[in-house]
């Protein structure tokens, strides 16, 4: 043996599997779980050294899609914290209104939401996979699809001396910028409109600071979600809190952000100072910087979830909820992801792996949250990163709520319709608006 | 024995490698190091190391055995070097001490540690040659090379840059040469002979990347653990005394005291003190000139300032000799 | 960008054809790329790094003209390794 490696022995990469799944994150993970634990043989390709080490998200993983997948799940999955105050705040420059709740109940089992660190979360949803009998090839790329005569999908090329990886059905789970639902045909190559860009800063903090600052204890931990502090560029912000770090970012629709030209980190600098946000960082000192794309098209920018031999799942297939109160994603990516290894199996079992035979990957969607969730709220995007709701309702509201809690005697108190007629007129919002904007969003929230 | 660990073809290479999360959090204010099992990876010196092992392997048709040692939490770094077709071992770090966990792996005892290793290398045959990383990323003394030589009764080479296959050696002999860096961009060239013990730079080389067959395989399989018994282990050895490291303190030379100027004139005494107004010789450059020439400057300074008499028949004698030192 | 892991391969994952920027108004990138990687040059090309490149897209999604920035995955194992994500 001169080159001491197995690149001409007949390994494995002749072999065919039943699935490829491209990438390791929850959706990766989850399709992954799903087929090893019907028997099917099935490896992970991921790019990086390990699963999670790509990934950035917003805040929350809400566990309820992990129930019917794992149970006692919270037993051993690697949360920061549990949420149990959840904050909506809007802001304009020198304001902030916030509607805040709060619940002992989500802070014991069986939990609503936990913070945790992705680079944790996703190697432990890989390794369920992995104890259930899939593999895992890390530090790994897929180049490209593979396709037979008739343009069918039957494997993928790897970025490994361009070796192959041979199957009967390629699930791409590989994230926002899925070069294989590109390549496919599925998603366009590139469309700036329905995707935001998020970055991040996490900030060290001692556990017993955040506790006091943030007002919780123990495993306990908080997520504020904000409008308004992103100069106008359809977006938002958020803080969550995490074990000894606080994760402090901003969301901003990419073409709005490049036509503003301001630098994403500004917008993270602009939030860390608002008087509202400030004193919970005080005396941080910065642990790590991230960005990531998010695609908030919604439903009606879905690619189609199936072609011959190939579906998507997760991010790749847009499936984000960016619905202003509703910031989802994880969730959404596991319980597609399962999904879609159920559907392999069948289709394998069916010994169909055509488009058609992977249609009931849809089908099953649609019975369930995931397509519900998202087709009941095809209209929210449009609506929170309208204009009015990005850069008018926020001071709007922080105006009104000025205009009633201002203490202005010996002036009498001014009416509730005049200080809302005032702060409508301040921001150039007609009453007409105002209650047609609320009509629409109770059509589509309610 | 089927085993291939034991049937020994050709000549064995191992390359040494620490694990270890090569970014480790530091707390400013207390200083605590907080390790990352995912952190975990090959250092540039390890990697280098691994490359020119399969590098001479290859040129020699023999074979390498990669070992580390650490807790399992390495297993999926050492997964990553199986993929090259490379045997793994993994020394378990209880064996190396069992009552010190981490601390024993460390500068600690690294007399110790090498005769671990050497002693967990048993079953693959005698090693031809083995490779480290000139220095690790978590604070090692680097004298590993040096104990792993000794044991095996090895050269040693460190610090090298470039480390191959000495083909001009006939007659089924092998031998290296090596590379080492000198200063003003010189390098110089060393035979290294057969068995030897060589830690490399993590410079000029770039580790190869695994091919497909070889990472899938080696993703699904388990990661050897050495197998010495206790019995085995190597206890400590009284008889070759290990450097132990006392208490250290603050170097604070001793003040030299200096008489007291005389005068009672304050500016006389403060000029005394400050030497403002004696004359000094200013520093004299010279140069750039060959050894033979400084030697010579050097001697004619020191007759001139009275510390050598050229006269003396002895003092003569070692002017013409100190030219080469 | 010194709090970030970045595993720098020996290939360069971007590249930009400085011919189609000359003819850019806009230069997105520059401003909305959140690691900064792109500079303008006087002569109106573009010069970019990879080096500390979080893969997340940006710049080819803002990019106005056809072909200019080319963006791939960086190869297996190297690029950004988020600890913290």
């Amino acid at each position: 043996m001169a080159e001491p490696t197995m690149a001409d022995a007949p390994g494995p990469e002749s072999a065919e599997f039943d699935a490829v799944v491209v990438g390791a994150g929850p959706a990766g993970s989850a399709a992954a779980l799903a087929l090893a634990r019907a028997g099917r043989s099935v490896v992970m390709v991921e790019r990086g050294p390990f699963p999670g080490s790509k990934n950035v998200y917003g805040g929350v993983v809400y566990g309820r899609v992990l129930d019917a997948i794992i149970p006692n799940w919270w037993e051993d999955v690697p949360v920061e914290r549990w949420v149990v105050r959840r904050s909506t705040m809007m802001m304009t420059e020198s304001q902030s209104l916030s509607i805040d709740y709060r619940t002992g109940a989500w802070g014991t089992a069986p939990y609503n939401g936990m913070t945790t660190v992705r680079s944790r979360f996703d190697t432990w949803l890989a390794a369920k996979a992995t104890e259930a009998g899939a593999r895992l090839l890390t530090s790994t790329v897929a180049t490209g699809l593979l396709r037979d005569g008739d343009g069918r999908v039957v494997g993928v090329r790897t970025d490994r001396d361009h070796a192959e990886l041979r199957s009967r059905v390629v699930v791409a789970c590989d994230g926002v910028n899925s070069f294989l639902a590109k390549e496919a045909g599925l998603l366009p190559q590139s469309e700036a409109s329905h995707y935001t860009l998020g970055v991040k800063e996490v900030l060290s903090l001692p556990r017993e600071v955040i506790d006091e600052r943030f007002g919780v204890q123990g495993h306990e931990g908080v997520d504020i979600e904000i409008l308004g502090c992103t100069r106008g560029i359809p977006g938002g912000g958020f803080l969550y809190t995490n074990t000894d770090t606080v994760s402090v970012g901003v969301v901003a629709s990419l073409p709005h952000l490049a036509e503003a030209r301001i630098r994403p980190e500004e917008l993270i600098a602009d939030l860390k100072e608002h008087p509202s946000i400030a004193p919970y960082l005080r005396g941080s000192s910065l642990r790590e910087y991230a960005a990531h794309l998010i695609p908030e098209g919604g439903y009606d920018t879905m690619p189609p979830l199936a072609t011959d031999g190939m579906m998507l799942a997760g991010d790749s297939a847009a499936m984000t909820l960016a619905a202003g109160m509703w910031l989802e994603g994880v969730n959404f990516a596991i319980a597609s992801g399962y999904a879609a290894g159920q559907a392999v199996d069948r289709a394998v079992a069916s010994g169909d792996c055509t488009a058609s035979g992977l249609a009931s990957y849809r089908a099953d969607l649609e019975r369930q949250f995931v397509l519900v969730d998202h087709k009941r709220l095809r209209k929210a995007p449009a609506l929170v990163l309208s204009d009015r709701v990005q850069q008018r309702y926020p001071g709007l509201l922080c105006d009104l709520a000025e205009g009633m809690f201002t203490v202005v005697n010996p002036a009498p108190k001014p009416g509730g319709l005049r200080v809302t007629r005032n702060a409508a007129a301040k921001h150039g919002v007609k009453l007409r608006e105002l209650a047609a904007d609320t009509l629409r969003g109770l059509r589509i929230f309610g | 024995m089927n085993d291939p660990r034991f049937t020994h073809v050709g000549p064995l290479v191992v390359a040494c490698l620490r694990i270890t999360d090569l970014r480790p959090e530091v707390d400013p204010l207390t200083g605590a190091v907080a390790r990352d099992a995912q952190g975990n990876g090959l250092s540039a010196a390890d990697a280098a190391a691994l490359e020119l092992s399969l590098r001479i392997a290859g040129v020699w048709s023999g074979r390498v055995v990669a070992l580390a040692v650490g807790p399992p939490a390495i297993d999926p770094v050492l997964r990553d070097v199986a993929a090259l077709g490379v045997t793994v071992l993994r020394v378990s770090p209880e064996t190396v001490d069992p009552d010190r966990g981490y601390a024993a792996e460390l500068a600690d005892d690294e007399q110790r540690l090498a005769r671990t290793i050497v002693a967990s290398l048993v079953p693959y045959g005698p090693p031809d040659l083995i490779v480290c990383g000139d220095r690790s990323t978590d604070r090692g003394t680097g004298a590993l090379p040096a104990f792993l030589a000794h044991q095996l009764g090895a050269v040693q080479a460190l610090g090298l840059v470039a480390l191959t296959p000495d083909d001009t050696v006939t007659g089924g002999g092998r031998a290296l040469i090596a590379e080492r860096r000198l200063d003003a961009g010189w390098r110089e060239r060393l035979g290294v002979p057969l068995p030897a013990v060589c830690s490399v730079e993590g410079a000029g080389v770039r580790l190869r990347r695994a091919s497909l067959g070889g990472a899938l395989t080696a993703a699904a399989a388990p990661v050897p653990v050495n197998g010495i018994s206790p019995a085995d282990r190597p206890e400590r050895e009284e008889a070759i005394p290990a450097v132990r490291i006392g208490p250290t303190r603050v170097f604070e030379p001793r003040a030299r005291v200096l008489p007291a100027p005389e005068s009672t004139d304050p500016r006389v005494r403060l000029l005394a003190l400050t030497g403002a107004l004696v004359a000094h010789d200013p520093p004299t450059v010279i140069g750039p000139v060959g050894p033979s020439e400084a030697a010579d400057e050097l001697m004619a300074f020191l007759v001139r300032h009275g510390y050598l008499d050229p006269t003396d028949p002895e003092q003569a004698g070692t002017s013409g000799k100190g030219t080469g030192r | 960008m010194a709090t970030v892991d970045f595993r720098v391969g020996a290939r360069a994952h971007i590249t930009v054809d400085s011919e189609v920027c000359r003819s850019c108004t806009t230069s997105a990138c520059v401003t909305a790329c959140p690691a900064n990687l792109f500079a303008p040059t006087s002569d109106g090309g573009i010069l970019f790094n990879y080096e500390e490149c979080f893969e997340c897209g940006t710049c080819y999604m803002v990019c106005n003209s056809e072909g200019a920035i080319t963006w791939t995955y960086p190869d297996g194992g190297q690029g950004v390794v988020f600890h913290h994500g």
